[in-house]
C-alpha cells in the first residue's frame, strides 16, 4: 500500500491545503488590486501592492520553513514530492529568459524562435533519461562532489568548482537583470537599483532557508508564474477565438496573420545556414514574417541552438541539484515527467502571447497612417516599447522597432486591459526570474562552501560548521552579483546563452562520460573539462574580436565534441579507473539500497567517532 | 538490492532503453523543425500542420518518451530487483 510506506511517510500530507491557501491568496491579492484600480487608487500603490504582495507571501513561506539541519539545508531534507519537485524544477528552468526574452524573440523573429523553447524542452528530456536518476541516487549536494567522488581526485572536484562558477555567475548575471527589468517596470525604479533589491531578497531567503526556503517558495513562484502568463492570453483568447485556450486556438489565428503580411508587403528574409541572429536589447524593427522559418535563424544555426541550449539546460547545476530534494531515485524522474509537462505548457503559450500580438498590431496598425494608430499603439511608443519610424505615408511592419524583453505584457495593453493584468503578466515574470535566480545562486554558494572551503579546511567539519559556512557563501555570492549587476551593461540573454554554452560544453560532456561511460578516468574529466572551457572562451572572443563568423550563441557546438574527444582520448591513453571507482559507478547505476552520500558521511562520522 | 550477476544484464537492458527512448525523440527534434514548411499547406484544426507539429507535436513527443521512459524504466528495474525498497 502506497501511502504506508516509509518514504512517503516523510512527506507533508498537508502540502496541497498549504499551496491552496497560497493561490487564493494570490487571487484574492490580485482581485483586491483590480478592485482598488476600479475605485480610482493611485496607480502606484496598486503597483508597489502587486510587488511587495507576492514577495510577502514567498518570504512568509521561506521564514516558515527554516533549515537547521544540513540535510533540510542543502537537499530540503530529501522529501519534496514528484509533483512539488517538478513544479519547482519547471519555474527555475524557465527563468525570466523563458518568460520575457523568448515572447519577445517569437515576436521579433516569429516561429525562428522555436530553436529556443524546444531546446529547452530537449534539455529536461535529456535530464531526465540521462542524469536525474544517477545524481539522485548518489545525492551528493554539489556535482563537483559527485565528480570527486567518482574519479576518486581532489584535482577534478576543485576543477569542476572553478569551471563551474563561470557559467552561475552568467546565469546569474542574467536572472538577475531579468528580475531587476521587471521589477524596475512595476515599481517605476532604475534596473540597477531594483538588481540590488532583488539579489538582496534572495540572498536573505537562501541565507536563513537554504534549499529547503528556497524550493517551497519556487513551488509558489510556479503557481504565480502560471496564473500570470495564463490569465491574460487566455483572455485575449475568449476575444478573439471564443475558446478559453490559447494553447490551440492562437493557431487559428496564423492563417489571417500570414494573408494580411503577405498583402501589406512583409518580405520574406532568407538567413545563410549557419546564421544565429538572436534579437538584442536595442529596438529591434519586425522584419520577417512569423510563420516563415529561417530568417533570422538559419537551417543548421536552428538545430545547432537547439542542442546548445539543451545541453546547457539538462547540465545546469542548479536544476540537478533538485535531483537530491526528492525522496527516491524513482520519485526523481517522476519530478521530471512533471517538468516537462509544466514547462510544456509554458512554451505552448508563449508563441500564444506573441501570436495574438502580432495579429493586432498587423491588424491596428500597419497599414493605417501614423496619426491614425490605436490608444494602445501610442501608450507602447510612450513607454519605450515601441518605436516608429515611418517613412512612407502609411505604416509598414518593417518600420515599427518593438523591445524584445516587454512582449510579455504588451499584449495585456494591447488588448485593452485593466492596468492590473498588466502587472500581473509582469509579476509572473519577476517570480520566475527570482526563482531562477535563487537556484543559480544556491548552487554558487553550495559550490563555493563544499567544494571549495570545506573540501580544503575540514571535510569532517560538523554540520553546524558547514551550514555556517554555506551561509557566509550566500551572502558572498549576492555581493559578488550586485558588483556584477551594477557593472555589466551587456545583454541578459546573451549572458544566459553564454552560460549555457560553457555547461553545454564543460558539465554536460562530463556528466555523460562519467554515468555511462565508467572507463572514464580523472584525466579523462580534467582534459574534458579544461577543452570545453577554453575552445568556447576561445570561440568566444574570436566572435567577439570578429576573427569568425560563428555566432558565440553556439560555440558549445564545436567545443562540446571537442571536450568529449579530449576526455576519450586522455582516457584510453591513461590507466584503467581503481576497483572502488567502479563501485561507486555500479551502486549509482542502480535505484536500490541507500543514498551513497548520506552512507558515507554517515560511516566518516562514526569512523571519526571511533577514533575519538 | 540488485543480484550480482544480475548487474549487467539491468545495465544493459537500461542502456537500450535509454537509447529507444532518446534517438527517436531526438530525430523528431531535428527533422520536424528542419521539414516543417511544406506542411503548413495542410491543417489540423485550422492550424497549419507544420506549425502544429513544431509548437505541439514535439512537446506532446517530450512528455510521452519521459512518461514512457519512468514507466518502463520502473518496470526494468523491478524485473531485475534494482529497484528501491518501499
Amino acid at each position: 500500500m502506497a501511502f504506508t510506506t516509509a518514504r512517503t511517510r516523510l512527506v507533508n500530507p498537508r502540502l496541497g491545503t498549504y499551496f491552496g491557501i497560497f493561490t487564493s491568496a494570490f487571487v484574492a491579492l490580485t482581485m483586491l488590486a483590480l478592485l482598488l484600480e476600479l475605485m480610482g487608487t493611485g496607480d502606484g500603490f496598486v503597483r508597489s501592492l502587486m510587488f511587495f504582495g507576492p514577495l510577502l507571501l514567498y518570504g512568509g513561506i521561506g521564514i516558515l520553513v527554516p533549515a537547521r539541519a544540513i540535510g533540510d539545508y542543502f537537499a530540503s531534507g530529501r522529501r519534496v514530492p514528484a509533483f512539488f519537485n517538478g513544479a519547482g524544477l519547471a519555474v527555475s528552468a524557465i527563468g525570466g529568459a523563458g518568460l520575457l526574452a523568448l515572447t519577445g524573440t517569437f515576436i521579433i523573429t516569429g516561429v525562428d524562435a522555436f530553436a529556443l523553447s524546444i531546446g529547452w524542452m530537449t534539455g529536461l528530456v535529456f535530464m531526465a533519461i540521462l542524469f536525474t536518476p544517477f545524481l539522485r541516487k548518489f545525492g551528493a549536494y554539489t556535482l563537483p562532489t559527485f565528480f570527486g567522488r567518482r574519479f576518486e581526485s581532489r584535482l577534478v572536484r576543485f576543477a569542476a568548482a572553478a569551471v563551474l562558477l563561470v557559467p552561475l555567475m552568467l546565469l546569474i548575471l542574467a536572472e538577475a537583470r531579468f528580475a531587476a527589468y521587471a521589477a524596475g517596470w512595476l515599481l517605476g525604479q532604475s534596473e540597477r537599483w531594483m538588481a540590488v533589491l532583488v539579489i538582496a531578497l534572495v540572498t536573505g531567503l537562501l541565507a536563513l532557508g537554504g534549499m529547503r526556503a528556497m524550493n517551497w517558495s519556487s513551488v509558489a513562484k510556479c503557481i504565480v508564474c502560471y496564473i500570470a502568463i495564463m490569465v491574460p492570453v487566455t483572455v485575449v483568447a475568449v476575444m478573439i477565438n471564443k475558446i478559453p485556450l490559447p494553447q490551440m486556438t492562437h493557431g487559428n489565428v496564423l492563417v489571417p496573420l500570414t494573408r494580411a503580411e503577405a498583402a501589406r508587403g512583409v518580405p520574406f528574409v532568407v538567413a545563410p545556414a549557419a546564421t544565429v541572429d538572436l534579437p538584442s536589447t536595442a529596438s529591434e524593427p519586425l522584419v520577417k514574417r512569423f510563420v516563415q522559418p529561417f530568417g533570422a535563424i538559419g537551417g543548421l544555426g536552428f538545430v545547432l541552438l537547439t542542442f546548445v541550449v539543451a545541453g546547457g539546460i539538462a547540465a545546469s547545476p542548479g536544476l540537478l541539484a533538485r535531483a537530491g530534494t526528492a525522496p527516491g531515485v524513482y520519485d526523481s524522474r517522476k519530478s521530471s515527467g512533471w517538468a516537462v509537462l509544466i514547462v510544456g505548457l509554458i512554451m505552448m503559450t508563449v508563441p500564444a502571447v506573441a501570436t495574438y500580438f502580432r495579429f493586432m498590431l498587423l491588424d491596428q496598425v500597419v497599414g493605417r497612417a501614423s496619426s491614425d494608430v490605436p490608444a494602445w499603439f501610442e501608450m507602447l511608443q510612450q513607454a519605450g516599447i515601441a518605436k516608429l519610424e515611418a517613412k512612407t505615408q502609411l505604416i509598414l511592419l518593417s518600420q515599427i522597432g518593438f523591445e524584445r524583453d516587454a512582449g510579455l505584457f504588451s499584449l495585456p495593453i494591447a488588448a485593452g486591459m485593466p492596468q492590473v493584468l498588466v502587472y500581473l503578466a509582469i509579476v509572473g515574470a519577476l517570480a520566475a526570474a527570482l526563482a531562477a535566480l535563487a537556484s543559480s545562486m544556491m548552487a554558487a554558494a553550495a559550490i563555493c562552501s563544499e567544494d571549495l572551503v570545506i573540501a580544503l579546511i575540514d571535510e569532517e567539519a560538523p554540520d553546524a560548521a558547514r551550514i555556517g559556512v554555506a551561509r557566509l557563501a550566500v551572502c558572498a555570492i549576492g555581493f559578488v552579483a550586485v558588483w556584477l549587476a551594477l557593472l555589466a551593461r551587456g545583454d541578459p540573454l546573451e549572458f544566459f546563452m553564454w552560460g549555457l554554452n560553457f555547461l553545454a560544453a564543460t558539465c554536460f560532456p562530463l556528466l555523460l562520460l562519467s554515468i555511462w561511460w565508467k572507463r572514464t578516468n580523472a584525466w579523462g574529466a580534467v582534459a574534458g573539462l579544461g577543452t570545453g572551457f577554453v575552445v568556447t572562451l576561445l570561440l568566444m572572443l574570436l566572435n567577439e574580436w570578429s576573427f569568425i563568423g560563428m555566432s558565440s550563441m553556439i560555440a558549445a557546438a564545436l567545443s562540446a565534441p571537442c571536450a568529449i574527444l579530449a576526455a576519450v582520448t586522455t582516457t584510453l591513453l591513461t590507466p584503467v579507473p581503481g576497483r572502488t571507482m567502479l563501485d561507486v559507478v555500479h551502486e549509482i547505476r542502480v535505484p536500490g539500497g541507500e543514498t551513497v552520500y548520506d552512507r558515507e558521511t554517515r560511516l566518516a562520522r562514526l569512523k571519526g567517532r571511533g577514533q575519538a | 538490492m540488485v543480484e550480482r550477476n544480475e548487474r549487467k544484464p539491468y545495465w544493459r537492458h537500461t542502456k537500450a532503453q535509454m537509447l529507444a527512448s532518446l534517438l527517436p525523440f531526438v530525430i523528431a527534434v531535428i527533422v520536424l523543425p528542419l521539414y516543417a514548411e511544406p506542411l503548413n499547406d495542410k491543417r489540423v484544426l485550422g492550424v497549419p500542420l507544420g506549425y502544429f507539429l513544431v509548437c505541439h507535436g514535439l512537446i506532446i513527443i517530450a512528455f510521452v518518451t519521459v512518461a514512457m521512459f519512468v514507466n518502463r524504466q520502473d518496470a526494468i528495474d523491478h524485473w531485475h530487483g534494482a529497484h528501491e525498497d518501499l
